[in-house]
């Protein structure tokens, strides 16, 4: 079909998504953007979330970090960003979520907000409440793996031994 | 704006890592809300660079178990709540001024009615606004948190009781930034400016008890030193 005249195209503004979560999840772009549309669909109902038009559009994970562009509708902003605070976990995995900003082109976005490079992670073991544990670092922060699951500590918190 | 977390052992990630993701998230400041953690507050402080609050939450099963707990605990720590979701709790909650926060009121089966919330107001005890349940709970379960909040909001409002608002995150994961909350306050029903004020009580509150904690302070309006007309 004919692409619609100016100014009845959709108006848009993206929002810049710092993601994180345990070393141990990896998550693919689709599973994010459904549990963006499920989050939008339950919190702001299927009339919210149709006017909200929440899409992923770039999306990059690895080692436990990522970043993503969503795409939302112009006037839509405030909707978007509290159905993205809901996405509590995305495919079992529990992620942490934070809109670092928001643009009205996919080009300003990502220059202002995105492409901060997190630092390496580097695994090595680590000495944690007395125990000897995996730890992955990163920028001073350290996942110390146990018996029950992933503890997000930081340099602070390891004892002086293995550092 | 402040927000008060669940710390490692009581939360899966420590104090010092949910500081350093907070101040990147923007905040003044967060509260530990501990019960069996004890971080190093001027490390973290130093560390992260925000203001890292003292605090301990008390979670009795009854308010005789809470009322030891009250006197026992208040002079060791800046700010002291105590978990409700019993309606016996919640009223014991309120009827002392040594409380600062009756946290999560509504889970369970804690209910809020207008003679509790005048009472909370008389005693200053702020009444917690919890987003947990609205963030991270799904389907029946969350439509009863909501209608939950959405009574405990007119009735705090009605009696003027003082509130707060917190997301009760446990982790560094489920922590969410004073923007986000304030745009789940607005979905769910919340005036943005409330959401706001509820972020930053925690600050005043802090702010306040550390004056009354100081050597300088004798009792409300009476202070030691130098007169200067």
């Amino acid at each position: 079909m004919k692409h619609l005249p100016k100014h009845l195209q959709p108006r848009w503004r993206y929002l810049a998504v710092a993601l994180e979560a345990w070393p141990d999840a990896d998550i693919s772009r689709s599973d994010f953007q459904r549990a963006v549309w499920y989050a939008a669909g339950n919190l702001l109902g299927d009339p919210g979330s149709a006017d909200a038009d929440c899409r992923v559009l770039h999306f990059r994970f690895e080692d436990g970090t990522g970043e993503a562009v969503v795409r939302a509708r112009r006037g839509e902003v405030g909707p978007a960003r509290a159905a993205l605070a809901c996405v509590s976990e995305v495919d079992g995995h529990p992620v942490g979520l934070h809109v670092r900003g928001v643009s009205g082109t996919v080009r300003t976005c990502e220059e202002r907000y995105l492409g901060r490079r997190a630092g390496v992670r580097v695994e090595r073991r680590v000495v944690f409440e007395n125990d000897r544990r995996r730890g992955y670092v990163r920028d001073g922060n350290v996942d110390v793996d146990g018996p029950d699951g992933f503890t997000g500590a930081t340099e602070l918190d390891l004892d002086s031994e293995s550092t | 704006m402040y927000e008060a977390v669940h710390a490692h052992p009581d939360g899966a990630a420590t104090a010092a890592r949910v500081a350093a993701t907070a101040a990147r998230m923007g905040y003044d400041g967060v509260v530990i809300r501990a019960r069996d953690a004890a971080p190093d507050y001027p490390a973290i402080r130093e560390a992260s660079g925000i203001d890292v609050v003292d605090a301990v939450e008390i979670a009795a099963s009854d308010p005789e178990g809470a009322s030891g707990a009250v006197g026992g605990l208040r002079p060791d720590h800046t700010l002291l709540s105590v978990r409700g979701g019993t309606d016996r709790l919640n009223r014991f909650a309120v009827e002392q001024e040594r409380v600062d926060v009756l946290a999560r009121p509504m889970a369970g089966d804690g209910d809020v009615n207008h003679v509790l919330a005048n009472r909370a107001a008389a005693n200053g005890v702020r009444i917690e606004f919890d987003f947990g349940p609205v963030l991270r709970s799904t389907g029946g379960e969350r439509v009863r948190a909501l209608r939950d909040l959405r009574k405990l909001r007119e009735v705090v409002a009605d009696a003027g009781a003082p509130f707060l608002v917190s997301a009760n995150p446990a982790s560094h994961l489920e922590l969410r930034a004073s923007r986000e909350l304030v745009a789940v306050g607005e979905a769910v029903g919340f005036d943005p400016e409330t959401v706001r004020a509820g972020l930053r009580e925690w600050g005043e509150l802090a702010d306040r008890n550390r004056h009354r904690r100081s050597e300088a302070f004798v009792e409300p309006g009476v202070e030691r030193g130098r007169y200067d007309g």
